[in-house]
C-alpha cells in the first residue's frame, strides 16, 4: 500500500454519493403503452336540446360568474334564451346525468335567469357577424322559426326581409302562449335583438302564392315558416257554434277581450286547449275542459295540466263531444262516454265508446282547441320529388330561388325550440346552397351535429371549437361522482294557483344571481373540461402542465391513467400509444 | 376553476422511477407542497430509496439523507441535534419511511425517538407490504391479504398493526392519518405537523400500490378513496396521545373496496363478512375514543 | 494539568476538550463511565452539546451518522455486544466518509456473558473501513482521542479509539490533561468538507449502481492510504503543542533483537518490564507496541522487524478457523518481503484472563526454543482441567 503524504492544506479525494442532477434526464414517457388525451365530449343535455345549446359549458360559465361568456354561448345556438327558459319543454333535463345522482339541473331556470339578466344589464350583442354579402332572403312568418332563420342568416351576412301577416311579430310566442307564461315585454326584447342585426320586418303583410312566384327575382332564397295558423275543426253537428280557441287567444292578446263570464266549455287536450282554459279562468270564467281520452294521454305538458287543475279548471276525461246545439242563450254539448281500448304501440291509448252512455252539459260558450294545421298553400311538397331535399327540420325545394319550408310545417316535434332548430338548419342550408352547392348540405350538416343529432351547432358550422368536439355522449357511468355532494335543486318562488289565476302576471319567479350560480354549479359539466385541475394535481409524474391550457408532457407521462379516472366529467380519454 | 386550494410549487422532479400510478409518489408530491423547501428528508431502505434516483441523479429538490433500514427514527434525531447545534432551528427534519421501516424493522428506533419526543416529523407512507423487495408481508399488511410470503391458503390471518394507537401511547404531541385521495386534508395535517415544532409528529399516509395490490394503475387514487369511504382507513388525528378528532370514517361496504383489488380476490363471502365486522367494530371503538375526551 | 484519572474519564475529558457537538450512546459495561461523565458535562454546562440517550447501539451509531451528515462533530462509545450490533452501520459510517470518533472498550463477546478484556470485538470489525488505534495507558487514551478528531476530519474516515476493559477503562493513573486553549489550537472547529445543508438540495447516499460503486470504494481505499501520512502530520502538531508522540507503532529494543514480541493494549506495559528483564539476562529480546491497526502499518512493521530472527505475536483475541488476528495480519505484511522472519502466534488473556509477566516470559522462551512456528496459534494459560467436560 502506498502512503500518501497528507498535507494539511491538500486533502484526500472524497468521492461521495452526493447527487444533485435532476431525474429529468429520464424520459419515462417511453414506458407508456396508453396515453391520456384531453377530449371534450358531448353532454347528453346538449344532444337532447333541439337547438343543440352547449349546455354543459353554459352551466360551467354561469357557475363561475362568467355571465357574458355564458350568454354568448347560448346566443351562438339560440336567439331566444329568455323565451325558451320559460316555454321550452326542456328535454335537456330529462337527459341530465345528474338525475341519477340526486336531481336534474334546473337548466331552463338557469337559462331564463341568464336571458333576463342579459336584458336587464343591457348586454351588448357579443357575437361576430359576417360582413353583409348583399344577398337577400325572404322569410314568411315572424314566428320562432322565421325569426330564428332571420337571426342566423343575418349573422351569416344575409339581408333578411321578414313578412308577418298579423300586426306584431312573434307568431305563437305572442298569440299562442299566454302572458302568464311568457310576458310580452320579454318577447319584445328578444325580438328587438334580432331586428337590430339588420333584419327588416314587414307586419300586416301576409304572403301568398303570387308573392312566392315573383320573390325569386328579388331574393336568393325563401324561408316559409307560417306555422299552423288554422284550427282543426271538429266534425260534429253544431261545430260552427263553437269558437276557435286559437283565435280566442289572439283576440285576448290583442286586447279585444278583457272579460268572460259564465261556464265555458273547452274541447281539446293539447297546450292550446290548456292555454285557452287558463286564459278563460283569468278573465273570470268557470271552465270545463273536455277531453276524449284520459288525463295522462293529454298531449299538453303535464305541468301545464297540473297548473290548470290547480287553478280551478274542471277536467272531464273520456268524454267525446258528439254534437253541439244552442239552447237559448246557452249551448248544450252532448258527450259520448269513452273507455280505454287497446294500448297502441306508440303508448297512446286507444279509446272506444263506452256503450250508449251519453250526457249533455250546458255551457255559456264552447271553444274548440283540438289542434292546428297549416293553410293549404303552405304544405311542403313530398320528399319523393326529385328537387326536394328533406332534412330533419326543413324541406328544401330547389329551384332558381330555393324555397325552404320549416317550423311546425316540417318539424318532427312541434315546439318552440324545434322551431328555432328549424330556422338554424334552414339558414345553414341556404348558406350552403348559395356559397357551395345543395349536394354539400347533408355532409356539412352531419359534421355539425351535436352528438348523434338531429340538433345542429352553429358554432361547429362556423368552424368553432365544437366542430372538433367528440360526438361521443357522456353516460352517467362515465363520470367519477366521488367529487360531487348531494345538493338539492334550487327552486325559485312561484305564484300559488290561487294567486296565479287572478291575473296574467308571470307565475314563475326566478333565481337570484347567487342561486343561479349555485344551481349551475350542480352541473357535472359532462364531457367538458372546467379546469378542476384533478388531472394535474394527482399526476404522479408531474406531467400535466398548465399555461393557457392543460397539456400532457409526453416525455414523462407513463400512461398510468389516474388523470382520466379522476376526471369527474369524462373530459379525457385513454388512447392506445401509437408506435 | 380549480377545485383545490393548494400551494403551488412542486419540490419533486419528473423522470423518477416510481411505478405508473404509484401512490407513494403522489404522497410525496403533496407532502412537499405542504412542507415547502426548508426541510431535510431522511429516507431509509424503501421504495423511495430507489425512486429518489440513482447517483448522480435525484428526484427531489430538497436535501436527502439516505439511511439504513432500521435507523430512520435515530438518524432523524441525530440530524435534528446537529442542525440545532449548527444554529439552524428553522429547517424541519422529515423522516419518510415505508411501512416495513416503521412498523417492523424501524419500529424500535421510532419508538425510541417518540419516547424522547425528538423534534421531527415522521411520515410513514403505507403501502401495506414490503413492496420494494417484491410484495412480502409486513405487520402493516391487513387481514385477508395475499402477498408473496402469505400466499395461497396462508393469506395473512393477523390483523394490521395499529401504528396510530402505538404512537399515541407514546403521548407524542401529534399523530394523524392521511390519504392521497384527500389532498386538502393531507396538506392541512402536514402543515399542522410542521407548525408543531419541538416534539415528535407522526403522519400515517395511505399510499396505494397498484403493482403490489394488483389494482389497475388508474384506480390508484380511487382505491385510496374507497379505503376511507369504507372505514378501513379512517382519517383522524390524535393530540398528546389522548385527544382524538375523527375527520372521516365512512360506512360504505368494505366489499366495494376489496372487490377492485387482486390481492383480495381469493376472499370468500364469509371472509368479507368477517372483515366488515372487524371494520365496524374498529370504527365504533374509534368513535368512542373520540367522544371520551371531548 | 496532571490529574489522577480513570481510563474512561481520560476519554471523556478528551471529548469535552474536543468540543464535540452531538453524542449518542447506549449503556454497556464497561463503557458506562465514559457516557455518564459526558451526560454530566452536558447537564452542568461544561459541554455545549446534545446527548441523545438512544434505545440501542445500532440507533446510537445511526444518530451520530445523522448528526455527522449535517456537519456536527460527533462521538459515541460502546463495547462488545454493542459494537457487534452496530456492525452494519460501521460500514455505513465509513462508506459515507463521516468523521465520527468512537471509543471502543475491548470486551469479550457472549455467550457466556463476560464483561472483561478481550480484543476480538474490535478486531472482528477490521473490514468496516474504520481507522483503529489501540491504547496502552491513560495518557495514550486521552491523547489518542484528541488526535482522533483531527485525523478523522482530515481523512473523512471514522476513527475507533480502543482501550482494554477494566485494565484500562477502570484503573486510575496520573494523566496530563491539557488546557482548552491548547486543544483549540490543535483542533480548530473548521467547517466540515461536506455535509447536508439546507441551501443546497442534494441527496447523500443515493443508489450507486455498478457503474459508480467500485469507484466509491476505491476512493475509500485511497483515503485509508493517506492515513499514515496524515497521522504523522497530526502527531507532529500534537508533539509541538503537547510534547508527546506515539507513532503507528513503537519499537522497544528492536534494533538488534533476535526475538521480537508484538502486542497491543495494556499488555504492552507489562511486556516492557519483561523485555527489560530479559535484556538484563542477556537475551536479545525486543518489543513492538502495535498502536495503529487500521490501516495496517505494513512499512513500519517491515522496518521494525528488520533483522529479527523470530517474531512472537501475542493476541488477546481469536478468529476461529485461523487463529490470532494480529498474527495473521503480520504474516500477510511479511509474506512478500525478502527477509521473512517466522511468526509465532500465541493466544492468551481472553475474557479478562490476566496476562502476567511470567506468561510473557514463557512465550519468549517457547519461541526461542521452537525451531519453527506451528500453523495453529498456541493457547497460553489454558486450564486443562476445565477443557475436559
Amino acid at each position: 500500500m502506498t502512503f500518501v503524504d497528507c498535507d494539511a492544506n491538500a486533502t484526500t479525494s472524497l468521492f461521495l454519493s452526493r447527487s444533485s442532477i435532476s431525474t429529468e434526464g429520464n424520459k419515462t414517457g417511453s414506458w407508456r403503452f396508453v396515453r391520456p388525451v384531453y377530449q371534450n365530449k358531448t353532454a347528453p343535455c346538449s344532444a337532447a336540446c333541439p337547438a343543440g345549446a352547449d349546455i354543459g359549458r353554459i352551466e360551467m360559465l354561469v357557475a363561475q360568474g362568467q355571465f357574458r361568456a355564458a350568454w354568448e354561448s347560448l346566443l351562438m345556438e339560440n336567439p331566444f334564451p329568455a323565451v325558451c327558459g320559460r316555454v321550452c319543454f326542456h328535454p335537456c333535463e330529462e337527459a341530465c346525468n345528474r338525475s341519477n345522482f340526486d336531481e336534474s339541473i334546473g337548466i331552463h331556470r338557469v337559462e331564463r335567469w341568464l336571458g333576463d339578466h342579459a336584458i336587464r344589464e343591457k348586454f351588448l350583442f357579443p357575437l361576430k357577424t359576417r360582413n353583409t354579402n348583399g344577398k337577400r332572403i325572404a322569410i314568411a312568418g315572424a314566428g320562432p322559426a322565421g325569426l330564428s332563420a332571420a337571426y342566423f342568416l343575418a349573422r351569416l351576412g344575409y339581408d333578411c326581409d321578414v313578412f308577418e301577416s298579423s300586426g306584431e311579430p312573434g307568431g305563437i310566442l305572442r298569440w299562442g302562449i299566454p302572458a302568464y307564461r311568457l310576458p310580452a315585454s320579454v318577447l319584445n326584447q328578444e325580438i328587438s335583438r334580432i331586428l337590430e342585426l339588420g333584419v327588416t320586418l314587414h307586419c300586416d303583410t301576409p304572403v301568398d302564392d303570387a308573392f312566392l312566384a315573383e320573390a325569386g327575382d328579388r331574393y336568393q332564397a325563401i324561408f316559409v315558416g307560417c306555422g299552423h295558423s288554422r284550427s282543426m275543426p271538429l266534425n260534429i253537428p253544431g261545430t260552427e257554434l263553437a269558437g276557435d280557441g286559437l283565435n280566442f287567444l289572439y283576440r285576448v292578446r290583442n286586447h279585444e277581450i278583457d272579460s268572460v263570464r259564465g261556464r265555458i266549455g273547452v274541447i281539446g287536450g293539447g297546450n292550446t286547449a290548456i292555454d285557452v282554459a287558463r286564459t278563460l279562468i283569468r278573465l273570470g270564467a268557470e271552465v270545463l275542459l273536455i277531453y276524449r281520452r284520459r288525463r295522462q294521454d293529454m298531449p299538453a305538458f303535464s305541468h301545464e295540466v297540473e297548473m290548470a287543475v290547480a287553478e280551478g279548471i274542471e277536467l272531464l276525461e273520456l268524454a267525446a263531444p258528439i254534437h253541439i246545439e244552442s239552447s237559448g242563450e246557452r249551448f248544450g254539448v252532448t258527450l259520448q262516454r269513452m273507455k280505454p281500448g287497446e294500448q297502441q304501440l306508440s303508448g297512446r291509448c286507444q279509446v272506444v265508446p263506452d256503450g250508449q252512455k251519453t250526457k249533455t252539459i250546458h255551457v255559456d260558450q264552447v271553444f274548440m282547441a283540438i289542434g292546428a294545421e297549416a293553410e293549404d298553400i303552405w304544405a311542403p311538397p313530398a320528399s319523393s320529388q326529385e328537387n326536394v331535399l328533406r332534412l330533419s327540420h326543413c324541406t328544401v325545394v330547389q329551384g332558381r330561388s330555393p324555397i325552404i319550408f320549416g317550423g311546425d310545417l316540417t318539424n318532427p316535434v312541434q315546439s318552440v325550440t324545434d322551431a328555432i332548430a328549424s330556422g338554424k338548419e334552414a339558414a345553414m342550408a341556404i348558406d350552403l346552397i348559395i356559397t357551395e352547392s345543395v349536394e354539400d348540405i347533408p355532409g356539412t350538416l352531419e359534421s355539425c351535429r351535436v352528438g348523434k343529432g338531429p340538433a345542429l351547432s352553429m358554432d361547429a358550422f362556423l368552424m368553432g371549437e365544437r366542430r372538433n368536439r367528440s360526438s361521443r355522449l357522456v353516460n352517467y357511468t362515465d363520470l367519477n361522482t366521488d367529487y360531487f355532494q348531494n345538493l338539492e335543486a334550487a327552486s325559485p318562488p312561484a305564484l300559488s294557483p290561487a294567486q296565479a289565476r287572478k291575473s296574467f302576471d308571470e307565475i314563475d319567479g326566478t333565481f337570484s344571481a347567487r342561486q343561479a350560480m349555485d344551481e349551475a354549479g350542480r352541473c357535472f359539466n359532462c364531457g367538458i373540461c372546467n379546469g378542476c385541475d384533478n388531472c394535474r394535481l394527482f399526476c404522479p409524474e408531474l406531467a400535466v402542465t398548465l399555461e393557457d391550457d392543460r397539456t400532457i408532457n409526453l416525455d414523462y407521462c407513463k400512461g398510468c391513467g389516474v388523470c382520466v379516472q379522476e376526471c369527474p366529467r369524462s373530459a379525457m380519454a385513454l388512447e392506445e400509444e401509437r408506435s | 376553476m380549480s377545485l383545490w386550494n393548494m400551494p403551488e410549487p412542486d419540490y419533486m422532479y419528473s423522470g423518477h422511477t416510481g411505478c405508473p400510478g404509484c401512490g407513494a409518489t403522489i404522497a410525496m408530491k403533496f407532502a412537499l407542497r405542504a412542507l415547502g423547501e426548508d426541510i431535510m428528508l431522511v429516507i431509509p431502505a424503501c421504495c423511495w430509496a430507489v425512486v429518489a434516483g440513482a447517483h448522480p441523479q435525484t428526484a427531489l429538490k430538497v436535501p436527502v439523507l439516505h439511511t439504513a433500514f432500521e435507523t430512520t427514527g435515530a438518524a432523524a434525531s441525530g440530524l435534528r441535534a446537529a442542525l440545532d447545534m449548527k444554529g439552524d432551528t428553522t429547517t424541519t427534519v422529515v423522516a419518510w419511511a415505508g411501512d416495513g421501516g416503521t412498523f417492523d424493522i424501524g419500529f424500535q428506533a421510532l419508538s425510541g425517538a417518540a419516547e424522547r419526543n425528538d423534534d421531527f416529523i415522521y411520515v410513514c407512507y403505507d403501502n401495506e407490504a414490503y413492496m420494494n423487495t417484491g410484495v412480502q408481508r409486513s405487520s402493516s399488511t391487513p387481514f385477508g391479504t395475499r402477498t408473496t410470503t402469505t400466499p395461497g391458503i396462508d393469506w395473512k390471518k393477523q390483523r394490521k398493526k395499529n401504528i396510530m394507537e402505538i404512537l399515541a401511547a407514546h403521548r407524542i404531541p401529534y399523530a394523524a392519518s392521511a390519504s392521497i385521495a384527500y389532498p386538502e386534508d393531507m396538506m392541512r395535517k402536514f402543515r399542522k405537523a410542521r407548525s408543531m415544532k419541538g416534539g415528535t409528529r407522526f403522519l400515517h399516509v395511505y399510499a396505494s400500490c397498484p403493482t403490489g395490490w394488483r389494482v389497475p394503475s388508474e384506480l390508484s387514487v380511487k382505491v385510496a378513496r374507497l379505503a376511507v369511504q369504507s372505514g378501513i382507513f379512517p382519517l383522524y388525528e390524535i393530540e398528546n396521545g389522548i385527544s382524538y378528532t375523527l375527520n372521516e370514517a365512512g360506512t360504505r361496504p368494505v366489499r366495494d373496496y376489496l372487490a377492485v383489488q387482486g390481492r383480495f380476490k381469493h376472499l370468500t363471502e364469509a371472509d368479507i363478512v368477517q372483515i366488515q365486522q372487524a371494520v365496524d367494530e374498529d370504527r365504533d371503538l374509534l368513535i368512542r375514543r373520540t367522544r371520551l375526551m371531548n | 494539568m496532571r490529574q489522577v484519572l480513570e481510563g474512561s474519564h481520560a476519554v471523556s475529558e478528551a471529548v469535552r476538550l474536543a468540543r464535540v457537538e452531538v453524542m449518542s450512546a447506549y449503556p454497556i459495561t464497561p463503557q458506562t463511565h465514559i457516557v455518564e461523565a459526558l451526560s454530566e458535562f452536558c447537564a452542568d454546562g461544561s459541554m455545549n452539546a446534545r446527548f441523545l440517550c438512544v434505545e440501542s447501539e445500532h440507533s446510537a451509531m445511526a444518530a451520530v451518522i445523522g448528526a455527522s451528515s449535517a456537519g456536527a462533530r460527533t462521538f459515541t462509545a460502546t463495547s462488545s455486544q454493542g459494537l457487534a450490533l452496530m456492525h452494519e452501520l460501521l460500514h455505513w459510517a465509513s462508506g459515507a466518509r463521516l468523521p465520527i470518533v468512537m471509543a471502543e472498550v475491548n470486551r469479550a463477546l457472549a455467550p457466556g456473558w463476560n464483561i472483561w478484556m478481550d480484543q476480538t470485538d474490535s478486531l472482528a470489525q477490521r473490514d468496516t473501513g474504520w481507522i483503529q488505534l489501540y491504547c496502552e495507558d491513560g495518557q495514550d487514551v486521552l491523547d489518542t482521542t484528541l488526535q482522533a478528531f483531527r485525523l478523522a476530519e482530515l481523512t473523512n474516515l471514522p476513527v475507533m479509539v480502543v482501550l482494554d476493559a477494566f485494565f484500562l477503562s477502570h484503573t486510575y493513573e496520573p494523566v496530563d490533561v491539557p488546557d482548552q486553549a491548547s486543544v483549540d489550537r490543535f483542533l480548530p472547529a473548521g467547517p466540515p468538507r461536506a455535509c447536508l445543508n439546507a441551501s443546497e438540495p442534494f441527496a447523500i447516499g443515493q443508489m450507486a449502481p455498478p457503474g459508480v460503486y467500485m469507484e466509491m470504494r476505491h476512493d475509500i481505499q485511497q483515503g485509508m492510504s493517506a492515513v499514515p501520512g496524515c497521522f504523522d502530520r497530526v502527531e507532529n502538531d500534537f508533539e509541538t503543542i503537547f510534547g508527546r508522540k506515539y507513532g503507528p507503532l513503537e519499537t522497544v529494543e528492536c534494533h538488534d533483537a533476535d526475538i521480537i514480541l508484538v502486542m497491543a493494549g495494556t499488555a504492552v506495559s507489562t511486556c516492557r518490564q519483561v523485555v527489560s528483564d530479559l535484556r538484563h539476562q542477556g537475551e536479545k529480546a525486543g518489543l513492538v507496541k502495535l498502536k495503529m491497526f487500521r490501516p495496517f502499518p505494513i512499512e513500519q512493521i517491515r522496518q521494525a522487524f528488520g533483522r529479527a530472527k523470530k517474531i512472537a505475536v501475542v493476541d488477546r483475541n481469536v478468529s476461529f478457523g485461523i487463529g490470532g488476528i494480529f498474527a495473521q495480519e503480520i504474516r500477510a505484511a511479511l509474506c512478500n518481503t525478502a527477509e521473512k522472519p517466522p511468526v509465532y502466534s500465541y493466544i492468551t488473556g481472553l475474557g479478562g484472563r490476566d496476562v502476567t509477566p511470567e506468561m510473557l516470559a514463557e512465550i519468549y522462551w517457547t519461541t526461542k526454543n521452537s525451531p519453527s512456528p506451528s500453523d495453529e496459534s498456541i493457547w497460553v494459560g489454558l486450564n486443562k482441567e476445565l477443557g475436559r467436560s
